[in-house]
C-alpha cells in the first residue's frame, strides 16, 4: 500500500515540524534585515558616547542579544525612529536623560493604559524609572520571561525606586532579598503577605503616610497568626491604637517586615524592639541587675520586657490585675530551683513572702477579686525595671533607702520599721535568732503539753472506769 | 436515798456567768478568725475567711475581738485586786504548793497507788492551770498583738526585731491556747464522764452539794464546818451518812 511519494511528503513534514519546534529562535538571526545590518556597521564597534555631565556610554550593539530579544525582528528604526542615512546628533544632557528619552517610543506600541503602576514610574522626565530599566533595551524581555515567584517581584523591587506619601513622607519599593532568604518566613513568597497584589494584576495604592501604609500590611499578619492577634485585642497597644494613636505598635514594628524574625531568638533585640518608643525604660532596666547581667554578661536567664508584661496581651502595668500578678510573675523564675542555683539565689523568697503578712493579704485579694486593694507585692521593695542586686555592696544602700519604701504604705515608719520584715530568710540561730528559739520552744512544748494533757484525761477515765 | 445530788450550793456571782460567757464568745472569736490566718492555706480556712468578707474584715473582727479580750483582762486583773485587797475576798486562785501536791496525788490516785484522790479546796490545780493559762496566755496574746496591729509605733521605740518575735509567740501561743482549750477544757466541761453531757456549774451559778463533796471537800467542810472522809472524793462516792449530817447546813453565799 505504502508508495515512495507518500514516503516523501511524510519526511517532508517531519523534518518542518522539527524545524519549527526545535529552532525557531534561530530564525530572527536571518530576518536581520539590510537597514539593521548598516546601523550595525558602525554599532558592532567600540565607540562610547559623552553626556554633558560626563558619565559615558558605548554604544557597541551585541548582535546576538538583539537576535534573541523578542524585539529581534522589529528592526532598528522600528524603535529609534530614524536609519542609517538619516542619524541625528543629538547631545544629552545625562545617561538618564537619555534613557528617558528612548523609552518614550515604546509607549508607541505598547500603551500603559491600564497600569497605572507603569504610568506613575514612567511619567515624564523626573521619572522614577523608564521602560528599559526593567525591561532592558536590546535585550528586551517581558518580566514573565525574566523571572517567576518573588524573583518576579524583585525585578521591580529589588530598585531603588522612591514612592511619595500624600503627607510628602517619601519610601523605598526596595527589598532586600537578603533579608528574605534569613527571614522565617523564607519559604513563603510575597504574595502570601501582600495579599492584594499577583503578577496578573499589581494595583497603585495610594497612602497618606508611611505609618498608613503600616498600619494596612500589618493587618495580613492575622491571616495566619490568628491566635497572636486574638491575643493583641486584649492589650493595651491595640486598645491605644483602637483611640486613634497611630504610633501604637504594629505586629511588623516589633517583628520586622521583611526580615522577620522569632522574638524569641535573641532576648536583647527583643528588649531593643521595645526600648524604640520606651527608651526611658530601657535605659533604667540597662542599669539594673537584669539588665545588666542580658547585656555586659549576656546571661539569657534573665527578663526582658516581654518576660513580665507579656508580648501580645499585654494589658499595661497599671492595672490591678497586673500588680496583683507580680509575684507569680516573679516566681516564674525566682521559685525555679535549676534557673536560681545557677546564681547561688534562694527559691525561698516566694515561699516566704507568700507566708508572711504582705503574701498572705495578696494571695486572699487575688483569690476572692479584691485585687484593686493595695498590699505590697515584689516591686515594691525591689523596684520595677531597677531592680538591684540585694547582695554584696550596694545591700547596705539599698537596706538604708528600703525605709522610704515601708513609708509608701506606712506613713511614720521608722529607720528600723524595715527590720521587722526578716529579709526573706527562715530563722535560723544567726539570723533572728529569738524566732528561731520561740518557734523551737513552741514545737517542743506544746507536744509535750498535749500528751500530758491526753495522759491524764485517759488516765481519768481509766480511774471512773475501775471504780465503777 | 442520796439528796445531795438535788441540793445545791451557790457557787458564782451573775458577774462571773456573764464574765465566762463573754470570754467563751470572745476566745472563740479569736480563734477562728486567728487560726483561719495561721493555717491559710487549708481550705477550710480560706471558705471561712471568704464568709466572712475576705482578709481585711477577717482582722478587723480579729483586732476587735482583741480589744474584748484586753478589756475582760484588764477589768478582770482590776476588780480581782481590788477585791483581794479592799473587799477581803480571799485570794483562792493563788498557786500553792498544795497544788502540785495535789496534782502528784491524783495522779497516784489514778495509777491505783492511793486510796482517795487529792482533797482540794475552791478551786482544784485543774482549774488554777486554765485560770492562769487564761489570764497570763492573755496578757502575752495582747502584748504581742498590739504589737502586730501597731508595728509603727512599736519599732518607733523598739527594734524592728520585736515584731518578727511578736508573730512567733501570737502564732503559737495561740495555737497552744486553743489545743489546751480544745482538749483539756472541753474534756473536762464536756466530755468528761463526771459532768456528761455538760458542766452546768458556770452557766447557772450552782453545784450540788454531791459535787462539792467529791471535789471541793475541803471548801465544803471550811462552809458547813463538817469534817469528811477521804474517800467522799471518790469519783462514785457511796451514801455515808456524813453526807445526810451535812444536808442541814444552810446555803452560804458565794465568794469570789
Amino acid at each position: 500500500m505504502s508508495s515512495p511519494r507518500y514516503h516523501t511528503v511524510f519526511i517532508t513534514a517531519l523534518c518542518t515540524l522539527l524545524c519549527v519546534t526545535l529552532f525557531p529562535a534561530t530564525l530572527p538571526a536571518a530576518a536581520l534585515s539590510e537597514a539593521d545590518k548598516a546601523c550595525l556597521g558602525c554599532h558592532s564597534s567600540d565607540q562610547t558616547m559623552k553626556f554633558q555631565n560626563g558619565e559615558s556610554l558605548t554604544l557597541r550593539i551585541n548582535t546576538q542579544e538583539i537576535e534573541k530579544s523578542v524585539h529581534g525582528i522589529i528592526g532598528c528604526t522600528a524603535c529609534h525612529g530614524f536609519t542609517a542615512d538619516s542619524h541625528p546628533w543629538d547631545k544629552f544632557r545625562s545617561k538618564k536623560e537619555f534613557s528617558a528619552l528612548n523609552a518614550r517610543r515604546c509607549t508607541q506600541c505598547h500603551t500603559l493604559e491600564g497600569n497605572a503602576i507603569h504610568q506613575r514610574l514612567t511619567n515624564g522626565l523626573k521619572a522614577s524609572a523608564v521602560c528599559t530599566d526593567c525591561h532592558g533595551a536590546h535585550t528586551v524581555k517581558r518580566v514573565r520571561e525574566l523571572s517567576h515567584g518573588n524573583q518576579y517581584c524583585l525585578t521591580c523591587h529589588g530598585r531603588e525606586i522612591t514612592v511619595h506619601y500624600r503627607n510628602g513622607e517619601k519610601g523605598s519599593i526596595l527589598v532586600d532579598e537578603n533579608d528574605l532568604t534569613e527571614s522565617v518566613h523564607k519559604n513563603l513568597s510575597c504574595v502570601d503577605c501582600h495579599v492584594r497584589v499577583s503578577a496578573e494584576s499589581h494595583p497603585l495604592r495610594d497612602f497618606g503616610s508611611r505609618r498608613d501604609f503600616a498600619l494596612v500590611m500589618a493587618e495580613n499578619c492575622r491571616r495566619c497568626h490568628f491566635d497572636k492577634y486574638t491575643k493583641t485585642l486584649e492589650g493595651i497597644h491595640f486598645k491605644v491604637l483602637s483611640q486613634g494613636n497611630n504610633r501604637a505598635p504594629l505586629c511588623t514594628d516589633c517583628h520586622g517586615t521583611h526580615a522577620i524574625a522569632s522574638a524569641r531568638k535573641d532576648k536583647l533585640a527583643n528588649a531593643k524592639r521595645c526600648r524604640q518608643c520606651h527608651s526611658g525604660i530601657y535605659d533604667i532596666y540597662e542599669k539594673s541587675v537584669h539588665g545588666a547581667a542580658l547585656i555586659r554578661e549576656n546571661i539569657e536567664d534573665v527578663p526582658v520586657c516581654s518576660d513580665c508584661h507579656r508580648a501580645h496581651d499585654n494589658a499595661g502595668p497599671h492595672t490591678a490585675d497586673f500588680r496583683i500578678s507580680v509575684p507569680q510573675i516573679c516566681a516564674g523564675c525566682h521559685g525555679k530551683e535549676e534557673i536560681m542555683r545557677k546564681y547561688g539565689l534562694s527559691t525561698k523568697v516566694v515561699d516566704t513572702y507568700l507566708q508572711d503578712f504582705h503574701g498572705v493579704t495578696m494571695k486572699f485579694y487575688r483569690q476572692y477579686g479584691a485585687n484593686e486593694k493595695q498590699i505590697a507585692v515584689c516591686i515594691d521593695c525591689h523596684g520595677v525595671h531597677d531592680i538591684a542586686r540585694m547582695k554584696g555592696a550596694d545591700a547596705a544602700v539599698i537596706k538604708a533607702n528600703l525605709v522610704k519604701r515601708c513609708q509608701k504604705c506606712h506613713p511614720g515608719a521608722t529607720a528600723s520599721f524595715p527590720d521587722s520584715w526578716i529579709s526573706h530568710y527562715e530563722p535560723n540561730i544567726k539570723k533572728s535568732a529569738m524566732v528561731f528559739v520561740i518557734n523551737w520552744g513552741y514545737k517542743i512544748f506544746i507536744p509535750f503539753m498535749i500528751v500530758g494533757l491526753v495522759l491524764q484525761i485517759i488516765l481519768h477515765m481509766w480511774r471512773y472506769a475501775v471504780n465503777r | 436515798m442520796n439528796n445531795t445530788s438535788q441540793e445545791y450550793i451557790r457557787r458564782f456571782g451573775s458577774f462571773r456567768i456573764v464574765e465566762h460567757w463573754l470570754n467563751a464568745v470572745t476566745f472563740a472569736l479569736l480563734v477562728v478568725t486567728g487560726l483561719s490566718q495561721k493555717f491559710h492555706t487549708y481550705e477550710l480556712s480560706q471558705w471561712i475567711i471568704g464568709v466572712l468578707g475576705g482578709i481585711d474584715t477577717t482582722r478587723l473582727i480579729h483586732r476587735y475581738s482583741g480589744i474584748m479580750l484586753t478589756v475582760m483582762t484588764v477589768q478582770h486583773v482590776l476588780v480581782a485586786s481590788f477585791g483581794v485587797l479592799f473587799l477581803k475576798w480571799q485570794p483562792s486562785m493563788i498557786i500553792q504548793l498544795k497544788d502540785f501536791r495535789d496534782a502528784i496525788d491524783n495522779i497516784r490516785y489514778y495509777l491505783g497507788l492511793s486510796e482517795h484522790p487529792a482533797r482540794c479546796d475552791r478551786f482544784d490545780y485543774k482549774q488554777k492551770f486554765e485560770y492562769w493559762g487564761v489570764v497570763v496566755g492573755g496578757m502575752l496574746m495582747i502584748a504581742s498583738g498590739l504589737a502586730l496591729w501597731f508595728p509603727i509605733l512599736v519599732t518607733r521605740y523598739l527594734p524592728g526585731e520585736v515584731i518578727p518575735v511578736a508573730k512567733a509567740l501570737h502564732t503559737n501561743e495561740a495555737l497552744l491556747a486553743f489545743l489546751v482549750i480544745i482538749i483539756w477544757h472541753i474534756y473536762n466541761a464536756i466530755f468528761s464522764p463526771e459532768v456528761l453531757p455538760v458542766d452546768t456549774v458556770i452557766f447557772t451559778g450552782k453545784i450540788s452539794k454531791k459535787r462539792m463533796i467529791h471535789e471541793h471537800p475541803l471548801e465544803f467542810e471550811r462552809m458547813f464546818g463538817v469534817s469528811l472522809p477521804p474517800e467522799e472524793s471518790r469519783h462514785t462516792p457511796a451514801d455515808t451518812e456524813t453526807v445526810e449530817a451535812a444536808q442541814t447546813v444552810k446555803n452560804p453565799s458565794s465568794t469570789a
